[in-house]
């Protein structure tokens, strides 16, 4: 693709994705009205407010930065082939690194809303990054040692080439890759940063189109991450119903497991979800890359490479 | 040819940013200014050791990318390369965590 195809394409992506996002989450939260639906709760769209001692810089930038890196991410995700923003040889490690921008967005939001429940929602967003990346990062590694790439292109060339979706060869990785993607987009059980005890947090803190922008960040947040899911474990474009509708629907299969595996479980205070992380995830995530490891000592996924 | 690749990059973060900041900036009708307590309160910071491990794990992360693309070329001395690096890091939060550094109360 051309740079100008591909910039629209990203964009279209960036906000057809957040409205998918958005539309399956709606309905799905309907369903169970008990879990606290985190960054999916309303935003005061209509409302034309602010809090009076805001830092300006950081609070106008914080929406922008969300969407920011947001958009960045879905630029090295491949529905195609050829339809994909840029496919980056540091793909995945690009991925990884700037949808970090989120969390950075919610600590510059909640800092420069400069409210109690604001500022509590930053620390709890810190806090949870220092959770989840450490075992993310163990979990992506799976793939990226089985598919010998950094390219999302090439790791979903090497699972259809080897005629194995990682997700066979490595359900470990995958159950952590759900329960570390619950973290990054905030959803049930780790809804602590915009628990409905603060009010909602940093978004409670926004009105009108800054809180359209947040809105279409938070969900295509989650949208990413399903999507990278389905990128890293379920063999990406390539598969049974090949291309962007097929992609599409494993997206939303991922999208649609992270979701309702939040009903299963009570929420997590973030004291929990770091001591859930160090003490359990990255022990397993350690033990995984260690896993993965043998099987592909014994040749498992290396068909394609032959 | 590997700067092309980030053209668009760069072109989606440059318009993305801007039609945010725009819809920040522009669209700007007259705002209630609502009136809130300052945030000022104490915090414990349990996280500041958190985030001492988090720093030694991060920069961990950081070797082993290079190192799962070419990890089935070389085999086996590769994997033992990185059974002793987790080793170390394994016995360094058995450590932390025996010393305490991970109880948040």
């Amino acid at each position: 693709m051309g740079v100008a195809p591909a910039l629209a394409w990203t964009i279209a992506l960036s906000g057809g994705g957040a409205a998918l996002a958005h539309a399956v989450e709606r309905g799905l939260r309907r369903t169970m009205p008990d879990v606290d639906p985190g960054p999916a709760a309303p935003v005061q769209i209509g409302v034309e407010r602010a809090p009076a001692q805001t830092d300006p810089w950081f609070y106008s930038a914080a929406p922008a930065i969300a969407l920011f890196g947001v958009a960045l991410a879905l630029v090295v995700i491949p529905f195609g082939g050829q339809l994909v923003g840029a496919d980056l040889e540091v793909g995945a490690f690009y991925y990884l690194v700037v949808l970090d921008f989120v969390s950075l967005a919610i600590a510059l939001g909640g800092w420069g809303a400069n409210t109690p429940d604001a500022v509590e929602a930053c620390y709890r967003a810190v806090a949870q990054l220092v959770a989840y990346v450490v075992p993310l990062g163990l979990a992506v590694i799976g793939p990226l040692m089985m598919a010998r790439t950094l390219s999302t292109v090439a790791i979903v060339e090497a699972q259809h080439r080897a005629g194995l979706w990682y997700v066979v060869a490595q359900p470990v990785g995958f159950a952590l890759y759900i329960a570390t993607g619950a973290m990054q987009g905030y959803r049930a059980p780790f809804t602590e940063p915009f628990a409905s005890q603060i009010h909602g947090g940093v978004l409670a803190a926004y009105g009108g189109a800054q809180a359209l922008v947040w809105r279409v960040a938070l969900s295509a947040l989650l949208f990413t991450i399903a999507a990278m899911g389905a990128v890293l474990f379920l063999g990406g474009y390539a598969g049974p119903i090949g291309g962007p509708i097929g992609m599409g629907l494993k997206t939303l299969g991922v999208l649609v497991l992270i979701v309702l595996a939040g009903r299963f479980f009570r929420a997590r205070s973030t004291a929990e979800t770091l001591a859930l992380s160090w003490k359990v995830l990255v022990p397993v995530g350690l033990l995984n890359v260690g896993l993965v490891g043998s099987l592909i000592l014994l040749g498992v996924g290396q068909s394609a490479f032959r | 040819m590997v700067l092309h690749g980030f053209v668009v990059v760069g072109l989606v973060g440059l318009f993305v940013a801007s039609v945010a900041l725009l819809a920040a900036a522009a669209i700007r009708r007259p705002r209630v200014r609502v009136h809130a307590p300052d945030a000022w309160k104490s915090y414990r910071f349990g996280l500041a050791t958190f985030a001492l491990i988090f720093l030694a794990f991060d920069m961990e992360m950081i070797f082993m990318y290079p190192w799962a693309v070419v990890y089935a070329r070389i085999g086996v001395p590769a994997l033992l390369d990185m059974l002793v690096f987790i080793a170390l890091l394994g016995v360094g939060v058995a450590y932390a965590w025996r010393m305490g550094a991970l109880r948040w109360e």
